[in-house]
């Protein structure tokens, strides 16, 4: 027995779990949170034999977010697939769709279009689909590194200072969300601080099982974190998912890694951003935008319990009323809806928020996550944007 | 009326290995139980598979015969016993002085220790308190009370010994200073069924004085002495955990299949049937348990429950009497053809069956000699057998589901086959699914949902049958299986066995889940309303 298992003991059985696992919804091939949490934990303490079910959680944190016991039923789950893939070594496919932000670190001045030649071409999407990642999943395309355009931008001089934790998919898949993320704080009257030491959150590490990678990582971020912390510089991203790995993972995972002030850690940039408002520090005056907007919540976004603060802000800041999807899942789940086996499960799950989108008929599509916006595009054809984005667009009249 | 050889009285441990024992030897032999299967303290105790080391220093004859079980037990009893190991650690309050006595009394017993360094006792487990000093290594197992007493009455079913449960004997009939039969209360049909029969085997535990006292002989010295052991929702043990000093009150975590016990108390008992334990001894047993295991009061408690050893001696004897069995054959007395057999340990149930059926062959004359050291209990289940179930039952609980049924697995599979059903779970919290469940309610001996729980764990987990039993039910009438009680009464016998337990240590994470109980049950489904028809 090792010392890392998590008490299964609050779990009263209520099964409330299991009617909000958007995965157990669509596939008898996933047993469920409740089962494969705290139930069958308590079996992992015997050491039997492994679900193959354990593989198909989305780690998508529905469940946590429904449990009216505050069972850590995803961590529970990551905990276990972590042990598994130690014990039985992991797969080449969820080693290289876990690693991407090492990988395109390793990559990054390799030219982008050489990049993309190399992952997108008919022949690596074949060799990629033999080891796992289904040729018709909609892997993002390589973009040029944010942090290298970070490097040589200028940024007016001001007094108030913030940290950007820019995620994966802002470093390597859309330096233009990190671009317009920079824009609004200086609007708002914050140069941005993007530090080199950052790396991957390492959600996508525990999601494919490799804890002690994703420990590692954990470990050089917040010691980032806690030097700008001290300094009285706050943290924010823009990534729903990076954030709540920093809040709610990387202290029940890696509790040594954090210090008593650490709190939070991260704050959503959007959050943060709300608040300017409030302040007074950020308005665009007599902005009265007529276009039809809907949003989608990342499922990360809502377990943070923060409300959503992206509706608030797009409001506020553009004059538009926002619909909010309220669909659930998009099914993607950062790289399991790549997976072959999964790729089918994720289009199922994402279903009702595809239809929702197409049939609101609205101009613009937006939701923070990036993951989310590829499956939106995938799903529905119509391109999503991050809020800062859709914001950042109505003003300049883009 | 009903004729045999031998009639056997209670169907504990003890009982259970006498008949099958007999029946091995070819003498046919009846067991009657007031209860079902288990119903005494066989299914009310500890776990242990005692290595004999905490006898080693107080009654090393005690400790030498266990470690001759506990080997043998290992050999023939597979699917009963879990082979965990033990320590025993010295904790702050445990006396230096005691290690070098114990060390010296496991040597003369024959039973091995190995001291083992903190850090890798630390390692194995960890939850471990970090102010021990001192860690051995045992060879101390688990063993499952239940699945004994049952899988011993199937092996003895097979050799052509017969089981009555339900069927509690009220009269021993006598002639001319000679056992001839009993009279057995039908506790479900309320009839008088008569055994004839030739020889009495008095197994009934705790229950041993009354039952020499129904004879008509004087009373044997025979005091109840309760124990009380706390079952807490998962194992944050794999070891058996003793405490290195004299033995005493709550010093022992036994981890058992997916929860870990901690007892025991000793206290003297009014009556054999005294076993609803108090909230003071569970605060008691929490209390000792903090110095093994700091984090204790973070582990949830499912229940508690209590059993009865028979103590022979003086009343008041509590810890320092002897654990050892005692055969008494009456014949002495004056009434020939009957023997009682009790006290002992569950470790020592096989000896004690092979010691008394000795005394009841000897006497019938017959020359067959005991095999039950040898021979498997029930035989293994074929690995064509566990690799066919991994399409129907959770990969996890193909052996857990072999180890509860054994042989009977391939019938189970043949059924579920047949009727081209899905084989769903029933019981998540204890993986039992609905094959298993319909299968063991068609067995002679289960007349309630109760006696599915002994056999399968159903309703023994984290819910304590709040899901479990309905379905079950649900399941069965589906099925046109028969109990002896009418559905919604069958749920709630079920459910008030467990609310029993759950009263003594009602806080908590249980108290919560009792909450849930109470509004399913009586809120949502108005068990105890008015109008209430079913
Ligand atoms: C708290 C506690 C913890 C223990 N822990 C351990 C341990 O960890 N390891 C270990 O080896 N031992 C342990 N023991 C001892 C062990 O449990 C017993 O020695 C063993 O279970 C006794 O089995 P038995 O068959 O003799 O008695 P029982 O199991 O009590 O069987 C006697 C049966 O007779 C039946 N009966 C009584 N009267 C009648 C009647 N009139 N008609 C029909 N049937 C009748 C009863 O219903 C009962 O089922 C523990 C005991 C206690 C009390
Ligand atoms: S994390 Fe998502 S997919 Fe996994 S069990 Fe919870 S709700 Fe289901
Ligand atoms: S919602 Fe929470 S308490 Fe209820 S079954 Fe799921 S994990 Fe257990």
């Amino acid at each position: 027995m090792s010392s890392e298992h998590i008490n299964p003991d609050k779990c009263i059985a209520c099964t409330i779990c299991q009617v909000h696992c958007p995965v157990a919804k669509v596939t008898p091939n996933f047993l469920g949170p409740r089962l494969i949490g705290p139930a069958y934990e308590r079996f992992r303490l015997l050491d039997v034999t492994e679900e193959e079910s354990l593989h198909y959680c989305a780690n998508c944190k529905n469940c946590d977010i429904a449990c009216p016991q505050g069972v850590a039923i995803s961590t529970l789950n990551m905990v276990a697939r972590c042990e598994y893939t130690e014990k039985n070594g992991g797969k080449l496919r969820d080693w290289v769709l876990s690693h991407g932000g090492f990988l395109a670190d390793l990559f990054k001045y390799i030219p982008t279009w050489l990049k993309n030649f190399g992952m997108h071409n008919p022949v690596t999407r074949l060799l990629l689909d033999a080891i796992g990642i289904s040729k018709k999943a909609p892997i993002p395309k390589f973009d040029k590194h944010f942090r290298l355009i970070y490097k040589k931008l200028k940024q007016p001089k001001l007094d108030k200072k913030i940290v950007y934790f820019p995620g994966c998919y802002v470093d390597d898949y859309d330096y233009s969300i990190g671009l317009d993320m920079i824009w609004i704080f200086n609007q708002a009257g914050y140069e941005v601080i993007v530090p080199k030491q950052f790396v991957c959150c390492g959600l996508p590490l525990v999601s494919n099982g490799f804890m002690k990678d994703a420990a590692k990582n954990a470990a050089k971020n917040v010691s980032v974190i806690k030097e700008y912390q001290e300094k009285g510089i706050p943290v924010v991203t823009g990534c729903p998912s990076c954030a709540l790995m920093f809040k709610k993972d990387v202290p029940e995972m890696f509790p040594d890694v954090v210090y008593d002030s650490y709190k939070g850690g991260v704050m959503d940039a959007q959050e943060f951003l709300m608040g300017c408002v409030e302040r007074g520090e950020l308005n665009f005056a007599g902005k009265n935008s007529t276009k039809s907007i809907i949003y989608h919540s990342p499922c990360h976004l809502r377990a943070q319990g923060i409300g959503l603060p992206s509706i608030d802000l797009i409001e506020k800041l553009t004059g538009s009323k926002i619909q909010n999807a309220q669909a659930g899942c998009c099914g993607i789940s950062g790289s399991y809806g790549f997976k072959k086996e999964k790729y089918q499960i994720g289009l199922d799950v994402g279903k009702e928020l595809f239809d929702t989108i197409k049939n609101s008929n609205c101009e613009i599509v937006t939701t923070e996550c990036g993951t989310c916006q590829t499956q939106i595009k995938h799903g529905t054809g119509q391109k999503a944007y991050h809020p800062v984005t859709v914001i950042r667009k109505l003003v300049e009249n883009k | 009326m009903i004729s045999t050889t031998v009639i056997i009285i209670g169907g504990g441990a003890t009982g259970s290995g006498v008949l099958r024992d007999l029946s091995m030897r070819g003498i046919p032999a009846i067991m009657l139980e007031q209860g079902g299967l288990a119903y005494g303290t066989s299914s009310r105790f500890h776990g242990l598979l005692h290595s004999g080391a905490r006898y080693a220093v107080n009654d090393n004859e005690s400790a030498k015969e266990c470690i001759e079980e506990n080997m043998i037990l290992r050999k023939i009893g597979k699917h009963c016993v879990e082979l965990t190991e033990g320590f025993f650690v010295q904790t702050p309050e445990d006396d230096k002085e005691f290690a070098p006595k114990w060390l010296e009394g496991c040597k003369t017993a024959g039973i091995k220790t190995e001291e083992i360094s903190l850090e890798e006792a630390f390692k194995l487990e960890p939850n471990l308190s970090r102010d021990i000093s001192k860690v051995y290594r045992v060879p101390d197992s688990c063993i499952d009370g239940f699945r004994l007493v049952w899988q011993n009455a199937m092996s003895a079913r097979r050799y052509g010994g017969e089981l009555y449960t339900y069927h509690k004997v009220v009269e021993i009939i006598t002639e001319s200073g000679k056992v001839k039969g009993v009279k057995a209360l039908n506790k479900v049909t309320n009839e008088i069924v008569e055994f004839g029969c030739d020889y009495i085997v008095n197994a009934s535990g705790s229950w041993a004085g009354e039952m020499v006292a129904l004879s008509g002989l004087a009373p044997l010295p025979i005091s109840p002495d309760r124990g009380t052991l706390v079952v807490f929702n998962h194992r944050f043990t794999s070891r058996v955990i003793n405490r290195l000093h004299k033995s005493s009150d709550g010093d022992i975590f036994v981890p058992h299949g997916s929860v870990t016990i901690l007892g025991t108390t000793s206290a003297e008992a009014d009556t054999p049937d005294d076993k609803t334990p108090t909230s003071q001894e569970v605060k008691r047993l929490l209390d000792i348990g903090r110095v093994v295991f700091p984090h204790v009061d973070d582990y949830r408690i499912l229940r508690a429950f209590a059993g009865t050893r028979p103590l022979y001696g003086a009343k008041g004897a509590g810890r320092s009497a002897s654990r050892n069995f005692n055969i008494v054959n009456h014949s002495e007395e004056g009434l020939a053809g009957f023997v009682s057999i009790f006290g002992g340990k569950l470790t020592t149930y096989r000896l004690m069956a092979e010691k008394v059926s000795d005394v009841v062959a000897n006497m019938a004359g017959v020359t067959a000699k005991c095999r039950t050291a040898e021979e498997p209990i029930i035989p293994d289940v074929s690995e064509h057998t566990l690799s066919k179930a991994k399409k129907y039952f959770p990969k996890g609980a193909v052996n857990i589901v072999a180890d509860r049924i054994g042989a009977d697995f391939d019938k189970v599979l043949d059924n579920i086959e047949k009727s081209n059903e899905k084989n769903e779970l029933v019981c998540e919290c204890e993986m039992v699914t609905l094959s298993e469940i319909k299968y063991v309610a068609q067995d002679d001996a289960s007349y309630y949902l109760n006696d599915i729980r002994l056999r399968t764990r159903l309703g023994m987990g984290t819910c304590q049958g709040t899901f479990c039993s309905l379905r079950a039910i649900a399941a069965l009438e589906n099925e046109n299986i028969e109990m002896k009680l009418k559905p919604s009464d069958n749920i709630k016998n079920f459910l008030q066995e467990r609310w029993n337990g759950l009263r003594p240590a009602l806080w908590g994470g249980q108290l919560r889940e009792a909450e849930l109980t109470r509004a399913i049950y009586l809120s949502t489904l108005n068990f105890d309303g008015e109008g209430y028809e079913a």
